[in-house]
């Protein structure tokens, strides 16, 4: 398969701190992405983006990473919102009932 | 009008559909499909994800070298997915999609919900996603946990692996109740066996299962003990309590 290394960039912007996601989002994304949030963690912002907008494939072991990441984050009291989706991860995030739990940002990143 | 404008717009890029047809289509309520299944307590559920449920949330791995083996993850996943209730043990039974274990199929399995429970619950899954190296199920409302549960096959150095991983909580206090007072090591033995019985399938003679479970979130959701009102395990029980009323009314 044409696999695409996953990469996760943490930027402080005001009132929140947006992660960029990019490659695969699949089980060996789990080190890289977990490493990101506890950059997240130590800027203590309120509220964390996830850009997928160069995010090119999810399965669902990758979704579970989601799921973890906003586990996490809601522990910390830290309001999580999704940004860069297209509608085909819309339509995930709506079927595996993630966008009951984070706000999804219509059209590309800010 | 500028000349940008009579430009269509870019085709979608080839990468954003490498997954499309691996994920099931949104659904708003769940409808099963299968035969010879006694209950169907799925059909007008909606799906249940690890966050809505009510229990600490757990990651729980189960996997098993297939030593002697000489499949790939791929072919492991063909025979999975084709003799997935033979691998069951007995103390559950599995009712397939009539299309198989595709993306959007719902199966219905009965399970008992503790050891030495006179109950057996009702429920089900939906295959919410199935590539050619694994396949997921999300459980419905009304299941004893909510979340999903992942099976999978993948090379570790010269040897095929087989793994099933499961993100889940308890869907209300009576299932973590329930998951306290034995269902937990009731469903460690169950993934074990399973693991065992496709290891076997696929020329392992002495499966070497390993398991590890990590809390994701030690918290109880309060605000989620309401999924009560969906319990497949309470439903089961009152079907069993009302089975001698509806046996001497002859209704079934």
């Amino acid at each position: 398969m044409d696999e695409r290394r996953f990469g996760a960039e943490v930027t402080e912007i005001p009132d929140e701190v947006r992660m960029r996601l990019s490659g695969d989002l699949n089980a060996r994304a789990d080190e890289t992405l977990a490493a990101a949030y506890e950059r997240v963690v130590a800027l203590g912002p309120r509220r964390v983006s996830l850009d997928f907008g160069h995010v090119g494939y999810i399965n669902s072991t990758g979704i579970a990473l989601v799921v973890r990441l906003l586990a996490e984050a809601r522990r910390d009291g830290r309001a999580v919102r999704a940004v860069g989706l297209t509608e085909h991860y819309r339509e995930i995030f709506r079927i595996t009932r993630l966008s009951d739990f984070m706000e999804i940002v219509e059209g590309d990143a800010a | 009008m500028t000349i940008t404008d009579k430009i269509p717009p870019p085709a979608p890029a080839a990468h954003t559909t490498r997954d499309g047809a691996h994920w099931a289509k949104p659904v708003d309520r769940l409808s099963a499909q299968v035969v010879g299944a006694g209950v169907d307590s799925v059909t007008g559920k909606r799906v249940a994800n690890p966050l809505q449920g009510f229990g600490q949330m757990w990651q729980k791995t189960f996997r098993v070298p297939l030593e002697g083996s000489t499949m790939s993850p791929q072919e492991v996943i063909v025979i999975w997915k084709e003799r997935f209730a033979t691998f069951w043990p007995k103390a559950g039974r599995f009712y397939a999609p009539l299309a198989g274990i595709v993306p959007g199929e719902v199966a219905l399995l009965d399970i008992s919900p503790m050891p030495g429970s006179p109950v057996t619950l009702s429920t089900g899954v939906m295959v919410i996603y199935a590539d050619d190296e694994s396949f997921t199920f999300i459980s419905p409302q009304g299941h004893m946990f909510s979340g999903w549960i992942t099976f999978s096959a993948y090379r570790d150095g010269d040897m095929t692996v087989a793994q099933v991983q499961a993100l889940e909580r308890t869907s209300d206090p009576f299932d973590e109740l329930g998951l306290m007072f034995g269902g937990r090591r009731m469903m460690e033995t169950f993934w074990r066996e399973t693991l065992g019985n496709v290891a076997r399938a696929m020329g392992t003679m002495e499966p070497a299962v390993v398991s590890e479970a990590v809390c994701v979130d030690k918290r109880r959701q309060w605000r989620q003990a309401t999924n009560v009102r969906n319990s497949a395990t309470l439903r089961s029980m009152r079907h069993m309590l009302t089975a001698p009323a509806r046996w001497i009314t002859g209704r079934s």
